[in-house]
C-alpha cells in the first residue's frame, strides 16, 4: 500500500472540499478546489486509490508544494 | 610492399580507444547504471552512421621504442547521423580519469575543440553527451604554473547558439566547465537520478559554505530541472534521453540558413474537433486543460513540450499544423490562472527566441490575466523579466499568430502580440481583454463614485455590470480591434491556412537573426 501525498501547485486558500476521508478515488478525479487568482484550481488525483487523510478544511491557506491529502494506492 | 603492418598497427591502436579506460572502469561506470561514450553514441545515432575523429589520440607507452598501450584521450566524437541528418556529436568518457580535460594539441572537444568547429564549418546540429567535471587543480603541477579561467574557452560555443542547433545532454556529474557547457545551448536535457549538474559539487560547498549536502540533492533533476530551470526537460533513462534528443531535432533545421523540416501530415487539415466548443467552461472561475486543447489542435501526436516541469503557468511546446513546425506557447489557467510569474516569463522568453532564431513561426493560446502579482512576485522581479518577455517578443521577426482563448490582460497579454508584424489577434467567443480585468480596476477607477453613493457595494457592481457588457468580443470585432472572432472548432483548419502562407515569408528571412539594444 504506497502512500500517495496529493499537493496543491498554488498558492491560495482551500476553496470547497469534495471528497471525504474514505473515499474511492480514481485517477483525473478532483479532491478539492484552492482559490487563487480569482481562480478555482483543482487539486487533481493522479493515480487512483483511497482517501485517508484530508490535511486541511475549508478556508485554509495553502502553499504552492504543500501536501493537502494522504492517498493510499 | 603494402602499408599491411601499417593498417595492422591501425587496427591494434583502434582496439586500445574501444577500451575506453580499461574493464574495471567501464564495469565501475556501468555499475553506477551509466552507459559509456560510445554506448551513448551508438544508442543516439543511426546504425553505422558515426564516422570517429581522433581516434587515436591518446597518451602512449612506449618500452625500448615499442608501443604498449594509449590510454585514449577522455573524450570521444565524431560525424554521425540522426534520422538521416548529418550531426557533429562527441561526449567526455568518464572512465578515463572521470572525462576531465587532459592536454593537447588541439581539443577534441568539450569546449571549443574540433567537434564545435565542425558543427560551424559544415552547418550541422552539435549534440554534447556531458559526463565530466572539468578541471582539475593538478594540472598545475604537469604545466608548472596556473592558467587563466577560459584557457578553453566559450567563444566557438557561445557563436554557434546563433548558427545551428545546440543540444546538450547531461549524462553524469557535471560540474564546473561542463555543466557551463550545457547552458550554452538550444536545449539541454538530463537523466533521472544518474546526472547531477551544478557549479560546483558538494566537497566545494562543504569547504565554502560548510554545508553538507549529497550531490543528488544539490543537483539532481528535482533542483536543475523543477525548481531552477537551470537544465530543460528530464528523461527517465538515458535510452529516454536520446528519444528525447532525436525528437527535439526532428522539430530543426540544419542551421539558420535552411527551414525546419516539414514533414507529410496524416491528420486532416480541416479536423474540427467538437470539443473545441465546450472546453471553456462559461463560469470564468473554472480552469481548463490547455493541454487538451493544444492536442485538439495541433497534428496527431506532433507536440513536444519544452520545460513541462519549470515556470508552468506557460507551456512551451513544438508541433506541427499540416506538417510544418510551430512553436505554441499557451497560458495555462490550471498554474495561478496563467499570470505570468517570474519563471514562466524567462521560459517565454527563451522559447521566443529559440523559434525567432530556427524560423519557427509561433501560436500563442492566450489566457493570461496579466502578471503575477503580489510581494513574493515582486521580490522575484517579476515585472523585470516579464517586460523581458514583452521586448523579447517585440523584437523577434518571425510570424506569430494570436489566439485569445480566454483572458488577455496587461503587460503579459501583450507580450503575446506581434505588435511589430501583422498584429494578428484571432479569438474564441469566450475571449475577453483589457488593460486589466474589471474586477480588479472599478474600485480603483471609480472610487469616489462608488463611495459617494448611498449604497456603494450596490454601484460598485452596477458598474461592473455595466462595463462587462461593453467587454463583449463582439463590440471589439466591430471596431476591428481585434481582427476576427472564429468558432473554436475552426481554429485548426483557420490557423493551418495562414501557417501554410507564411512558409514562403519565412524561406525569405532564413539567415542569423541580429538582435540589437539592450534587454531589460
Amino acid at each position: 500500500m504506497a502512500n500517495i501525498e496529493a499537493r496543491s501547485e498554488v498558492n491560495g486558500s482551500v476553496w470547497k472540499l469534495l471528497v471525504e476521508p474514505g473515499a474511492a478515488v480514481e485517477a483525473g478525479d478532483t479532491l478539492m478546489l484552492i482559490e487563487s487568482m480569482k481562480m478555482e484550481i483543482p487539486v487533481i488525483v493522479e493515480d487512483g486509490g483511497r482517501v485517508v487523510a484530508i490535511l486541511v478544511k475549508e478556508g485554509d491557506a495553502v502553499a504552492e508544494g504543500q501536501v493537502v491529502a494522504e492517498l493510499e494506492g | 610492399m603494402s602499408w599491411e603492418p601499417e593498417a595492422n598497427e591501425i587496427a591494434a591502436r583502434r582496439r586500445f580507444s574501444e577500451a575506453l579506460g580499461g574493464e574495471e572502469s567501464v564495469a565501475r561506470h556501468h555499475g553506477a547504471g551509466r552507459l559509456t561514450v560510445r554506448e551513448r553514441i551508438a544508442a543516439l545515432t543511426d546504425a553505422g552512421s558515426f564516422r570517429e575523429v581522433g581516434r587515436l589520440t591518446g597518451a602512449a607507452t612506449y618500452v625500448d621504442g615499442v608501443l604498449r598501450s594509449v590510454v585514449p584521450a577522455p573524450y570521444v566524437m565524431g560525424l554521425a547521423q540522426i534520422d538521416g541528418r548529418p550531426v557533429a556529436i562527441g561526449g567526455e568518457d568518464f572512465t578515463v580519469r572521470g572525462g576531465t580535460s587532459w592536454g593537447s594539441d588541439r581539443r577534441k572537444g568539450g569546449q571549443g575543440g574540433f567537434v564545435e568547429d565542425l558543427a560551424h564549418e559544415y552547418r550541422i546540429p552539435l549534440v554534447n553527451l556531458i559526463d565530466g567535471s572539468g578541471g582539475s587543480v593538478s594540472s598545475a603541477r604537469r604545466r608548472g604554473h596556473t592558467v587563466f579561467p577560459g584557457i578553453h574557452g566559450f567563444e566557438q560555443s557561445a557563436a554557434l547558439l546563433g548558427e545551428v542547433p545546440v543540444v546538450c545532454a547531461v549524462t553524469g556529474t557535471a560540474a564546473g566547465g561542463p555543466a557551463g557547457r550545457a547552458i550554452l545551448s538550444h536545449w539541454s536535457v538530463m537523466v533521472k537520478d544518474t546526472s547531477q549538474v551544478f557549479a560546483a559539487g558538494p566537497p566545494v560547498v562543504q569547504r565554502s559554505l560548510g554545508q553538507t549536502i549529497a550531490k543528488e540533492d544539490l543537483g539532481g533533476s528535482a533542483v536543475a530541472v523543477d525548481a531552477a530551470g537551470t537544465i530543460d526537460n528530464v528523461a527517465a533513462s538515458e535510452a529516454d534521453c536520446f528519444q528525447m534528443i532525436r525528437r527535439f531535432l526532428s522539430y530543426m533545421p540544419q542551421n539558420v540558413w535552411e527551414l525546419p523540416p516539414s514533414a507529410p501530415c496524416e491528420d486532416p487539415v480541416d479536423r474540427c474537433a467538437d470539443e473545441l466548443l465546450s472546453i471553456v467552461p462559461r463560469d470564468r472561475r473554472k480552469p481548463y486543460d490547455m493541454r487538451r486543447l493544444m492536442r485538439l489542435v495541433a497534428d496527431q501526436g506532433s507536440l513536444f513540450e519544452i520545460q513541462p516541469s519549470f515556470g508552468k503557468a506557460v507551456i512551451t511546446a513544438f508541433g506541427r499544423m499540416n506538417g510544418k513546425v510551430v512553436g505554441f506557447i499557451a497560458n495555462n489557467p490550471m498554474i495561478y490562472g496563467g499570470a505570468m510569474d517570474v519563471k514562466a516569463a524567462r521560459k517565454q522568453t527563451h522559447f521566443v527566441e529559440l523559434c525567432d532564431t530556427f524560423h519557427i513561426p509561433i501560436v500563442f493560446l492566450v489566457d493570461v490575466p496579466g502578471f503575477m502579482v503580489g510581494l513574493q512576485a515582486e521580490q522575484a522581479a517579476t515585472l523585470r523579466e516579464g517586460m523581458r518577455a514583452v521586448y523579447v517578443s517585440l523584437q523577434a521577426t518571425v510570424p506569430m499568430l494570436t489566439v485569445v482563448i480566454r483572458k488577455c490582460y496587461g503587460m503579459a497579454g501583450m507580450a503575446t502580440c506581434d505588435k511589430n508584424g501583422l498584429d494578428f489577434k484571432i479569438a474564441w467567443p469566450s475571449a475577453e481583454w483589457g488593460s486589466l480585468p474589471i474586477e480588479g480596476g472599478v474600485a480603483a477607477a471609480y472610487r469616489r463614485e462608488i463611495a459617494a453613493a448611498p449604497d456603494p457595494k450596490a454601484r460598485e457592481q452596477e458598474i461592473e455590470a455595466e462595463l462587462r457588457a461593453l467587454a463583449s468580443p463582439f463590440r471589439t470585432a466591430e471596431a476591428f480591434a481585434v481582427e476576427e472572432i472564429i468558432d473554436p472548432r475552426e481554429t485548426r483548419p483557420y490557423l493551418c491556412a495562414f501557417l501554410d502562407a507564411a512558409q514562403g515569408r519565412l524561406a525569405i528571412d532564413r539567415g542569423p537573426k541580429a538582435r540589437y539594444g539592450v534587454r531589460p
